[in-house]
């Protein structure tokens, strides 16, 4: 606490004020003023399906010009389909067995992959809280699969709170990551993002993604993966709106569909 | 003070030519300035917002005005996260305690997250030196390390290489294949960085913005390595500079979006990360220790002089790198500094002495586009124009001396002369005497001796007229002059 004493000291020095009178923030009631939430929140609680159809139609529109593979599954064994489909055709690249690892939350859980990944030769790891060998299993793994607690429209990103049973690592070692995102998550913009977030206790860590790794450090030439997933497969839940339906517009939304035998199969 | 010292010899103009003489460099810079620059300007320009700059800066220079009050909100709400929070008043203050944290630690391997702050205290030797393994993470950086050279801009650091220079260096370092194509040269580095990275006991990195309210630090990358530093190690250690916070979770979001948008015209960079404090017990991964450096190491005197206080505002995007047509030329190892472009120019002799790096305010042109792209309208060509104030008449307060006296008494001299008319014409007159020397040929001066040797150096110079232009006007001009009487009466009618 001295270093910190005799730092703001200088501070306030500099500041042309007397230097040894601390300075609190109750003096200065503007200095960490409070805009009004509950507007936004509001806006956010109320949305119909219709209006967050919308908002998935922007977010697939924008995950697109991020290279994000999002499309829109009407259902878990959808989505289930989608992941079955992911884990079985894509390649290895680190490890020579395929692992997949996902978080410990209940929209993943249901899925119940390791059911219809049996005796594919695949490895489902939980990232259950008390697992002590989970960095080894998650290192191990090509594919993590996470449920993001806040989807943004506006700028195609998912927003990860680290908790229990959901780790940082899960969307960042392996080789591929996979959301799925409950539209009834979804936002339209940052604002709305920051007011959900401010309103839950934050946590001592969490990460917006929006898209998969990337660098264009050699001439200025786009390349995905460079330490993170070299790719992002955004599966947006969103169960058919029956009043209007909506066109996205956006090719390759109903692509999970056609995957729908083969998981069902697996599934019997 | 204001004693009087030579000119030091410049490695700003030895460097400069080099960045001009480079083809790669120009085209790479053309690149970058048409993409970013330009963009940064036209996004500004049709922003649905327009008010956002100009609040975001408002609330910069609120924070600074108050930054005690901020910074210990902040540590304060860090501390409550499980976090460790140290001040750092000098460099090697901060070097000192990320070395105690280290030996503490029993570490063996450093990854870092690219941070200027962490170049600007020079951290990487003090640590090497102790026998630990420092491992630069993004790729531009790791490039730059690899090759033993200095990284030349804020968020492109190897732009002055080429893909065949990075294809040989890869074989010559990581013996792989001879590739020149950047995807295959990519994932050579990803493979051998994630070695490093899983097997690195601490995380080194920078602060982009730090909020007070919330207590976390945020980090933006593109790349995930910041990510991968923070999260694989057992221990964070995060350099900040002083004013790179803001007190409320609402300012976060408008500056980290101009901060984004600045840089690289995103919306948002690929990650955004927020750290607090250490991983919970339940967290199977994430660090044991987090530790944030806050760091003075000069900033203090920037904040006491509000000529240059402004300059604290900057949240480090680069824009101002991609606008400067002195920089798209030199390139940025001519600024010789971490921070290189118009803002290194201000922010680079404010840090390591004015009179050291007197070459960079002289060498921008005061065009003014790094004010007009600034996200936070930061009023750099003032600034320069002030650094050179202090370079023309020395300056107490910097502990600047007058940089060039010959100049001064140059240009005493000069207000003498213009001043009292009879001198000026005795002048003039013994000028145009003594001219002809070096008159040649073709009727110009091709050369000068002595301090004035610099101005025919690319150039040649008219000599002084044998009539001056007030002798001209008179003998030519003065008859045809209405007479005052007759253009009154015109005018009336």
């Amino acid at each position: 606490m001295d270093s910190q004493q005799t730092f703001l000291t200088t501070i306030r020095k500099s500041l042309g004020l007397p230097p040894t009178e601390e300075r609190s923030k109750t003096t200065f009631p503007g200095l960490f003023r409070q805009t009004n939430k509950a507007e936004i929140l509001a806006r956010i609680r109320q949305r119909t399906p219709q209006e967050l159809d919308k908002l998935v139609g922007i977010l697939l529109s924008n995950a697109k010009d991020l290279n994000i593979s999002a499309s829109v599954v009407a259902s878990r064994d959808e989505a289930a389909a989608a992941i079955v489909h992911l884990v079985k055709t894509k390649n290895l690249e680190f490890t020579p067995t395929k692992h997949v690892v996902h978080h410990d939350h209940p929209d993943l859980n249901a899925l119940q992959l390791w059911k219809c990944l049996e005796g594919e030769g695949v490895t489902i790891h939980t990232t259950f809280g008390p697992d002590r060998q989970l960095r080894e299993k998650t290192i191990a793994s090509f594919i993590g699969i996470t449920a993001p607690a806040i989807g943004v429209a506006e700028s195609a990103t998912i927003i990860q709170l680290t908790k229990p049973g959901q780790p940082r690592s899960t969307s960042l070692v392996p080789s591929i990551h996979i959301a799925v995102l409950d539209r009834k998550n979804l936002v339209a913009d940052l604002a709305e993002a920051y007011a959900l977030l401010k309103e839950m206790a934050l946590p001592d860590s969490f990460v917006c993604i929006s898209g998969p790794s990337k660098t264009a450090d050699i001439e200025a030439t786009m390349v995905h993966g460079a330490h993170g997933p070299r790719e992002l497969h955004l599966l947006v839940l969103s169960p058919p709106t029956n009043e209007i339906a909506i066109d996205t517009g956006i090719p390759g939304t109903e692509e999970p569909v056609a995957f729908q035998e083969e998981y069902l199969q697996c599934k019997k | 003070m204001s004693k009087t010292t030579p000119i030091p010899p410049s490695d700003y103009r030895t460097a400069a030519a080099a960045g001009i003489a480079s083809p790669r460099l120009q085209k790479s810079l053309q690149g970058i300035q048409n993409r970013f620059g330009k963009g940064a300007m036209e996004f500004w320009a049709k922003m649905d917002d327009q008010e956002l700059r100009h609040r975001v800066k408002e609330s910069r220079m609120n924070t600074l005005a108050h930054l005690d009050i901020v910074l210990a909100e902040l540590a304060k709400n860090i501390r409550a996260r499980g976090g460790q929070v140290y001040f750092a008043a000098t460099a090697q203050d901060a070097i000192d305690y990320t070395l105690a944290v280290a030996k503490k630690n029993n570490v063996k391997r450093v990854v870092k997250g690219k941070s200027m702050t962490s170049a600007e205290i020079a951290i990487d030797p003090a640590l090497e030196e102790a026998g630990i393994e420092v491992v630069e993470t993004d790729l531009g950086e790791y490039i730059i390390q690899l090759a033993g050279d200095k990284p030349s801009h804020i968020i492109a650091p190897c732009i002055h290489l080429d893909r065949a220079q990075i294809g040989q260096l890869f074989t010559d370092k990581l013996g792989i294949d001879y590739s020149d194509d950047p995807p295959t040269l990519t994932m050579a580095a990803r493979k051998a960085l994630r070695e490093k990275m899983l097997g690195a006991e601490m995380g080194l990195t920078g602060c982009n913005l730090a909020c007070a309210e919330t207590g976390h630090i945020s980090l933006v990358s593109n790349e995930g390595n910041i990510r991968m530093a923070t999260t694989m190690p057992d221990v964070h250690v995060a350099l900040m500079g002083m004013e790179r916070v803001v007190a409320t979770f609402d300012e976060h979001r408008e500056t980290l979006q101009l901060l984004t948008r600045g840089a690289a015209l995103q919306k948002l960079s690929t990650y955004v990360s927020f750290q607090g404090g250490p991983a919970a017990l339940t967290d199977p991964d994430g660090p044991r220790e987090f530790h944030l450096v806050i760091i003075d190491n000069g900033r203090s005197k920037i904040l006491a002089d509000p000529e240059f206080r402004e300059v604290l505002a900057c949240i480090r995007c680069g824009a101002c790198l991609n606008i400067c047509p002195v920089y798209g030329k030199i390139g940025g190892h001519a600024y010789d500094s971490p921070y290189c472009g118009p803002i290194g120019a201000v922010v680079t002799p404010l840090l390591d002495g004015i009179n050291k790096h007197a070459d960079l305010c002289k060498g921008e042109t005061l065009c003014g586009a790094c004010r007009d792209v600034c996200p936070v309208e930061n009023d750099l060509p003032r600034m320069l124009a002030a650094l050179r104030h202090k370079l023309a008449y020395g300056s107490d307060r910097w502990n600047t001396s007058q940089h060039n006296p010959a100049e001064a008494y140059a240009f005493a001299l000069w207000k003498l002369l213009v001043s009292h008319p009879v001198l000026y014409r005795t002048s003039l007159w013994f000028g145009k005497l003594f001219q002809w020397p070096f008159v040649r040929k073709n009727k110009m001066i091709g050369s000068l001796a002595g301090l004035a040797t610099g101005w025919t150096k690319d150039r040649d110079l008219p000599p002084l007229a044998g009539q001056t232009f007030a002798q001209l006007w008179k003998k030519k001009y003065a008859a045809r002059r209405p007479n005052e009487s007759r253009a009154q009466s015109k005018e009336a009618s």
